[in-house]
């Protein structure tokens, strides 16, 4: 049985660190309210372009406009030749398989688009991605740590303008985005979303019996509101991808420190039991030596 | 009527107006209640959401403005929103 004295170290040692993780437990809940405060507060934005552009969406006009074009003619699975992946991840740690899980799913699509045959551009942001493909050995296209835990729509900008730019000119047929789908605080999948080509938004809105319901007068014409909204409509995804990563990596990190904290308690319990017995048993053994001594002096 | 301004970070604006004086890509645009249902692109500059006396004034820039609900509704989506 291991000393009273090393015990009583250990359980120092526990204590604290379970004192660090119940903290980071507390810092993570809040940010993580300011977070998801932020993914909310981005819906009315993303609800009211959507709503604009399935109503001016045409598919005679998605002809006209590039970032409309599918790869290969009409909605073919096998045009896509050179893919633009964005992989984002957090810049910290501390998180439970958060960052492994997006990796893994930012792996598994490369394989999958590689395996059909494309070419895939890697872009990272969040500096556990860039470790991890550094690590593999595989070439990054682009790569970005500076977007912390609010990300504007000046970071999407920033981020989207050159895919957008590189996809218009035709030098990939699309781009994607692997990030944590921010369903709730404790279910944030890995997913892959393809912001372009522009999937018109229609079909999320449900039924054809809405088509153009109202008769707006547009002015200019609807191609050129077009032309204006699809841009901002691609940012937006990627902002909302951003906003949602920041929220599920404070969701992650929370209940990751929560049973951290939570198995540091009960590591706690048997410590001290164990110091106890030991304690105890090392008194009954000076007790039994005293008495034995004394015994002795007797003779 | 009911006027919203929202730019991507977040709901800048929620209420009753009586009038909008929006920057519209070709000049200003002034929307009063019961407008026909409309929508035109936004250019840069003061946007001005009045109630009674009281006006709010936000600087935008791009986005589009949006009359719906019989003339009730108003959305003004902007790319960029600072209240001034």
């Amino acid at each position: 049985m291991a000393k009273p004295r090393e015990l009583r170290r250990r359980i120092k040692s526990v204590q604290s660190t379970r004192k660090i993780t119940k903290t980071m437990e507390l810092v993570a809940t809040s940010k993580l309210k300011r977070a998801q405060d932020r993914v909310v507060a981005a819906r009315p934005y993303a609800a009211a372009m959507a709503g604009v552009i399935g109503d001016l969406y045409a598919p005679e006009l998605a002809e006209r406009f590039p970032l409309l074009r599918q790869p290969g003619g009409a909605g073919g699975a096998g045009g896509v030749r050179h893919v633009a992946l964005v992989v984002i991840t957090s810049n910290r740690g501390l998180a439970g398989a958060f960052n492994a899980n997006l990796i893994r799913e930012g792996r598994r699509r490369i394989e999958q688009l590689e395996s059909e045959g494309a070419t895939v551009d890697l872009h990272l942001i969040g500096k556990k991605g860039i470790t991890y493909f550094k690590f593999a050995k595989r070439p990054i296209a682009s790569q970005r740590v500076d977007i912390g835990d609010k990300p504007t729509a000046a970071h999407a900008a920033d981020v989207v303008n050159p895919l957008m730019a590189q996809f218009e000119a035709g030098a990939v047929d699309a781009v994607e985005v692997v990030f944590p789908q921010f369903k709730s605080a404790v279910s944030t999948p890995p997913t892959t979303l393809r912001i372009l080509p522009i999937a018109p938004p229609r079909a999320a809105e449900g039924g054809r019996g809405r088509q153009r319901a109202v008769n707006y007068i547009l002015k200019p014409s609807a191609e050129a509101i077009l032309e204006q909204l699809l841009p901002l409509y691609v940012r937006n995804q990627l902002y909302r991808a951003l906003v949602e990563t920041v929220a599920a990596f404070y969701g992650s990190q929370r209940t990751a420190m929560k049973s951290a904290t939570d198995n540091a308690g009960e590591m706690l319990d048997i410590l001290q039991r164990t110091y106890n017995r030991a304690r105890q048993t090392q008194i009954t053994q000076e007790l039994a030596e005293i008495v034995g001594g004394a015994e002795a002096l007797k003779g | 009527m009911h006027v919203t301004v929202v730019s991507p970070e977040r709901a800048v604006f929620d209420g009753a107006a009586d009038a909008v004086v929006a920057p519209a890509y070709d000049g200003q645009v002034g929307v009063l209640p019961r407008h026909a249902p409309f929508l035109t692109l936004l250019g840069m500059g003061v946007l001005q959401v009045r109630q009674g006396s009281t006006s709010s004034r936000f600087q935008v820039s791009g986005g589009f403005l949006q009359v719906v609900g019989g003339g009730d509704a108003v959305r003004i989506v902007a790319d960029r929103v600072e209240v001034s």
